[in-house]
């Protein structure tokens, strides 16, 4: 059995390199086989034919493509990513610099959003059939649609200009310097700036784990271990809680696994109203101004993070159900 | 298209010029007549109809493209091209307008100069512009058309004399002159359709600062380093708080890395020099400046400055800071170093710059360029990135050392940018510090100015009607509106037929409504252009210039007629007699 898993395993971690090696072929192409030449940003028009050569051999564009391939490659796979055209850093330290931001924003509104999500999908499955279930469903499909960028300048205009209590923008009041990342999270600054952006993500999340638990929920309840409990007498919140919805979370570990890796990318809209320091920010900006190294960087940060993610989500399938790993037909 | 969405279309114009419709309600008719205007990526304006290739008249010019960025990107410039475009189909002109990237039509004007027709282009303002010679000289001097600036193949040696007599006419009412008929051969000859000097918007807390101490320079705006030096706090707050949209990607004083980065390097690096409020240079770290004849400059260094680091600034560092460029550690500042044949001290207070060739903007694209940097830091730094193979662009100091009216603090990337007050400096700051935001979204800005967030809208890239209004109903903020250096225009290849003919580009000028661009497209937050010497240099400018201001398609076609052309049965242009189209249409 636990040879069987890991052969699963490993048969994943596999299919993981290659999809990773798929989306690295397609980034290295996208960015050579776009309109225009990937220099035109850098070289000036006033640049002789030699200063034009010296940037294309210091950017290795002289050689042929193929070779260009292997040599990009190489690189990514010695977790060499360059260098920004234009802010003349490692593309690696520029990334990492914004990285925490981005992962604290992420992991502060998927526990918020899915924490929300369970209890509220449980209580609508209890209160099946009721008004209330019908309002809260309603309330979950609008919100998980409407546009993140439309729901943060909501939020942004209420919370912050209307009522004042939250401010508009970054990490920080104007002129704090944290010396460590532990410092900023433990400064009331650094959370009083995060709960515009968690919250209208948070409200963006919310919605599938919701809908999620409450269909799970639903299922249980219907099955013989839960009539049984009814049988013996229990009361009703302690089924709920103990039997039922113990149960009905499985599918919602693997949810929030994945939505950690879709989260992250899902930041771009977000970190741009609330102007949060992070990968989406440094992504959309890389792209406006054609700093290809960069936006190739941020683009697989983003695929490495999502891939891996559900590769975890995999594993704690397999720990969590073991059908997963026995036969692989039933790998979906 | 056929000849009821040609009517259909013109009326639709005219709805709009007239301000009957709005310009989304403009674009969204438009594209119900068939999506065939400019939405898809290169669809004609006017395709041709009916006849076939094999029965044109030889003479019939061809159908021209015309390359715009998307509408997303600048969306200004796309709706004014769409108003030309109209009306430039009223004087017989197919059109084809070819909807591309920034890169591609980059790529195309830059560096495929024979394959293009026209394109919606922009010049954009930068301090060393205040003086007009970067633009009278290498927008249309002929030794640029090949590889340069002049990306539009003009060439007039009349043209070409002038711009370089200008250069080294020291007298200054001597060299206005010469720019006054350097501006009316422009204005006679339309290498560029020129549409629009565009208007910069700011705005600041007139409660937190004091209005009288904020300045406006010419063709920069109230963001610039008079107002950062004199700026006074009326209150408590003493700290100015400013927002940018763009990415700050280095703070170098040998490497021109972005607007804002320029703005950061001018307040920690002194200069000899610094072009005032009103755009002329004026001795700043010097504290005279004398030319001894055309080619020499005496330089007398102001006494008792000290770098930030305590050290005190010498005639060595001066000498350094203007050798530094000239080698390969700067390219961006080589330019502005060329020019000088030597730099030598004289005593310990003075250096002498001998140059080259006289050179009138010497003042303002030399003294008050340069960045002055300490020796002690940067030589090392030099010997160790020569080791290395690399240029000073790619180094940032940890803490960059200047000798300006503010030290830096501190750099959280992507967030803020924080610069105190130098209170040795000979002109201090009244402010304490200097906080630069990164806000990429712009709404975000406008409510942190009402809400307190920030005190200085440095950067409003928004509507700016929306700005108004927002400053209007606020208690204690003031808007500042500011025609800039920079310009928008249509350009035409000269290299290409019709083009290469002035009368067609003057009937083209003739044609096209820059009146209505400027009123229903930026809603007056423009100045009419007629000229690259912005009416923001008020000096330089050359006044009663023809600009074309209002769509007149009848003396249009008139224009064209005296110079020989005329139409075919289908209303299309015909080359004057003897004269055939040679070319397919241009563009990627």
């Amino acid at each position: 059995m636990l040879r069987a898993r890991l052969i699963y395993l490993l048969g994943r971690l596999a299919q993981m390199v290659g999809v990773l090696w798929v989306i690295v072929t397609i980034l290295f192409l996208i960015f050579r086989l776009m309109p225009g030449n990937p220099l035109t940003a850098y070289i000036d028009p006033t640049f002789t034919a030699e200063q034009e050569e010296a940037v294309k051999r210091q950017f290795g564009l002289d050689k042929p493509l193929y070779t260009q391939y292997a040599l990009y490659l190489k690189n990514v796979a010695t977790g060499n990513l360059g260098r920004s055209f234009f802010q003349k850093e490692p593309v690696l330290d520029v990334l990492m610099d914004v990285f925490p931001n981005t992962l604290l924003l992420t992991v502060t509104s998927l526990v918020a959003a899915y924490a929300f999500g369970v209890v509220g999908g449980a209580f609508l499955a209890w209160r099946r059939g009721t008004k209330v279930e019908g309002a809260g469903i309603l309330l979950a499909l609008m919100t998980r649609a409407a546009p993140e960028f439309f729901l943060g300048m909501l939020v942004l205009s209420f919370f912050s200009f209307d009522l004042g209590w939250f401010p508009s923008s970054g990490v920080s009041d104007p002129g704090v310097i944290y010396d460590s990342i532990v410092e900023q999270l433990l400064s009331a600054d650094f959370w009083h700036h995060l709960a515009l952006p968690a919250l209208t993500m948070a409200i963006y999340l919310q919605g599938l784990p919701l809908l999620l638990m409450r269909s799970n929920m639903l299922e249980v309840l219907d099955e013989d271990f839960v009539t049984m409990a009814r049988m013996k007498g229990l009361p009703e919140w302690r089924i709920m809680l103990a039997h039922a919805a113990r149960n009905a979370l499985l599918p919602i570990v693997t949810a929030l696994t994945v939505g950690i890796g879709y989260a992250v990318g899902g930041n771009v809209v977000v970190e741009n109203v609330f102007s949060w320091p992070g990968i989406g920010r440094v992504l959309v900006r890389a792209v406006q101004a054609k700093d290809y190294p960069l936006a190739q960087g941020a683009f697989l940060l983003i695929a490495v993070v999502i891939v891996s993610m559900n590769f975890l989500a995999d594993v704690f399938y397999s720990a969590l159900d073991p059908r997963v790993s026995a036969t692989k037909q039933e790998v979906g | 298209m056929s000849v009821e969405h040609d009517h259909a279309l013109t009326h639709l114009i005219e709805q709009f010029t007239s301000g009957d419709i709005s310009r989304r309600e403009l674009i969204r008719r438009v594209a119900a007549l068939g999506g065939a205007l400019a939405f898809a990526g290169s669809v004609g304006v006017m395709a041709p109809s009916g006849a076939s290739a094999a029965q044109q008249d030889p003479r019939r010019v061809r159908k021209l493209s015309l390359a715009v960025q998307p509408q997303a990107n600048v969306p200004e410039e796309f709706e004014g091209i769409q108003l030309a475009a109209g009306q430039l189909k009223q004087i017989g002109l197919d059109l084809e307008i070819q909807v591309m990237p920034w890169e591609q039509m980059s790529d195309l004007v830059w560096f495929n100069r024979q394959q293009w027709d026209m394109t919606a282009w922009q010049m954009v303002g930068r301090p060393e512009r205040l003086d007009p010679d970067e633009f009278v000289y290498n927008l249309f001097h002929s030794s640029t058309i090949e590889k340069g600036y002049n990306f539009v193949g003009y060439n007039n040696p009349e043209y070409d004399k002038l711009a370089e007599a200008q250069r080294v006419e020291m007298d200054r009412e001597k060299r206005k002159e010469l720019l006054y008929q350097l501006q009316e051969i422009i204005a006679n000859d339309q290498p560029y359709i020129f549409f629009v000097y565009p208007h910069e918007n700011f705005a600041y807390s007139s409660a937190v600062w004091d209005p009288n101490s904020i300045v406006e320079a010419k063709g920069i705006g109230i963001k610039n380093f008079w107002t950062f030096i004199r700026a006074t706090p009326l209150g408590e707050q003493k700290d100015m708080i400013l927002n940018t949209q763009a990415v700050v990607q280095a703070i170098n004083p040998l490497y021109i890395s972005g607007a804002t980065d320029s703005w950061i390097t001018e307040l920690v690096w002194d200069r000899l020099m610094r072009i005032n409020p009103e755009g002329f240079p004026e001795p700043f770290a010097a504290e005279k400046v004398e030319w001894r004849d055309d080619t020499t400059v005496l330089v007398t260094l102001r006494p008792g400055m000290t770098w930030h680091d305590g050290q005190p600034v010498t005639v060595d560092d001066v000498v350094f800071s203007f050798q530094a460029p000239a080698g390969e550690m700067s390219p961006m500042y080589k330019p502005f170093v060329a020019p000088i044949a030597s730099v030598t001290p004289v005593g310990d207070n003075q250096v002498e710059f001998k140059l080259k060739a006289p050179f009138a903007a010497f003042e303002t694209a030399g003294l008050a360029k340069v960045n002055l940097i300490p020796r002690h830091v940067w030589e090392p730094v030099f010997a160790d990135l020569e080791a290395q193979g690399i240029n000073a662009e790619e180094y940032q100091e940890e803490t960059p050392i200047g000798s300006g009216p503010f030290k830096f603090v501190n750099w959280a990337r992507s967030q803020e940018i924080i610069l105190e007050a130098n209170p040795a400096h000979f002109q201090a700051p009244k402010m304490t510090r200097w906080i630069l935001r990164d806000m990429p979204n712009v709404s975000a800005a406008l409510g942190g100015l009402t809400s307190g967030e920030i005190n200085f809208l440095s950067e409003y890239t928004g509507d700016p009607e929306l700005l108004k209004q927002t400053v209007d109903t606020t208690q204690g903020l003031t808007m500042v509106s500011t025609i800039v250096v920079g310009f928008r225009f249509l350009a035409p290849n000269e290299r290409r037929p019709p083009f290469d003919d002035a009368a067609l580009r003057r009937a083209m000028a003739t044609a096209i409504g820059k009146d209505q661009i400027q009123t229903n497209i930026y809603k007056s937050y423009a100045t009419l252009a007629d000229s690259h010497v912005s009416k923001a240099l008020e000096f330089w400018h050359a006044p009663d210039l023809p600009d074309y201001a209002s769509s007149n398609i009848e003396a249009a076609r008139q224009i064209l007629q005296e110079a020989g052309y005329s139409w075919d049965g289908e209303g299309f242009l015909l080359y004057p007699e003897g004269k055939t189209e040679t070319l397919q249409t241009g563009g990627a």
